[in-house]
């Protein structure tokens, strides 16, 4: 995760296109680390943009409160990078949302998960086990998800059918890899989770 | 969508903060674009009202743009441009339009989210 407290103030900031256009979310989620922020950067036709959400008595009654120090916590920061992408023609714009994976972050997820189209869950093949937890969270919310596998140099050799078998995914689940630092192959793992979230209409939406 | 005064609507100021099962609040989203209407601000006005108003007098935002350009919370940047919209100064458009019926719950329809695949894939082979 950056540190940077937030986004140098631009002269002037990335306004909207003029024209009428619809704006649509989606989520990169996934464990810390895993490249989500890299994925907004590359994706993002803006600077992305950082946000701080406090977040009061976090998760009571859904946190296990099992990391040290929690209990007396009273107030937690949550930071979320995002970044934005208008599609040709300037009718949509899509909006990037980084989410955190933890549990603890329950109460964000309401707001965040709303409305959204769908949610790319970003996996690095040298700790799958991470992105349980997210995408607990997101099937939770009847979200659509794709799995995109960021591949980084020193991931070790995978078989996507392993991964899959890993991390349980539902046969219609899609699952690709993905370069987080690559327009193309970004967009790649867009397109999979847009598609299936298309697919998946009538299927599980409304059965929250 | 802009508003009366006497249409005035308190905004759930638990939106980040959640209620967990709470229903989300209909009245402005994190992507609800907001623009200056070019009325002025009243002396009830804070410094933060005046800078939210200003950034958007030349363009329009989202709310979750604003919070990231000024470094507030979300939840508050709602609440302030909530105000804002009620008292005449900010013009706000909701996301998608289409989503706004109940059956939806939110999501983007089909049609748009086709033109969405089919806007990725242009911008693929680019």
């Amino acid at each position: 995760m950056d540190s940077k407290p937030s986004v140098s103030p631009d002269p002037r900031p990335a306004y909207l296109p003029e024209r009428e256009h619809q704006r649509v979310k989606i989520l990169v989620a996934g464990p810390m680390g895993v490249g989500k922020t890299t994925a907004i950067k590359t994706l993002s036709q803006i600077p992305t943009l950082h946000t701080e959400e406090v977040m009061t008595d976090a998760a009571v009654g859904t946190d296990d409160l099992s990391l040290a120090g929690l209990r007396d916590k009273k107030t937690t920061t949550v930071g979320i990078d995002f970044g934005r992408l208008t599609l040709p023609g300037d009718r949509i714009v899509l909006y990037l949302h980084g989410t955190p994976g933890q549990r603890r972050f329950l109460p964000l997820w309401e707001g965040i998960a709303y409305g959204a189209l769908g949610a790319l869950v970003l996996a690095d093949t040298r700790r799958l086990d991470e992105s349980f937890e997210v995408m607990d969270l997101i099937e939770e919310r009847g979200l659509p998800y794709a799995v995109a596998v960021n591949i980084f140099p020193d991931s070790p050799d995978y078989d996507l059918e392993i991964v899959r078998s890993k991390l349980d995914l539902h046969p219609d689940t899609p699952l690709v890899t993905c370069d987080a630092r690559e327009m193309n192959s970004s967009l790649n793992a867009l397109i999979e989770l847009t598609a299936h979230s298309i697919s998946s209409v009538g299927v599980g939406v409304g059965a929250s | 969508m802009s508003r009366d005064k006497h249409q005035r609507r308190l905004l759930p100021a638990y939106l980040a903060t959640g209620s967990g099962t709470a229903a989300l609040p209909s009245t402005l989203d994190t992507l609800t674009a907001l623009r200056a209407s070019g009325r002025p601000l009243a002396s009830y006005h804070t410094p933060v009202h005046r800078r939210v108003v200003e950034l958007v007098t030349d363009g329009s935002l989202t709310a979750v743009e604003i919070a990231g350009y000024l470094s507030l919370p979300v939840s508050v940047c709602l609440m302030l441009a909530e105000q804002l919209v009620s008292d005449g100064l900010l013009n706000a458009s909701v996301p998608t339009p289409d989503a706004l019926a109940p059956s939806r719950a939110g999501r983007p329809s089909r049609q748009l989210m086709e033109e969405v695949l089919s806007g990725l894939q242009a911008l693929r082979v680019a």
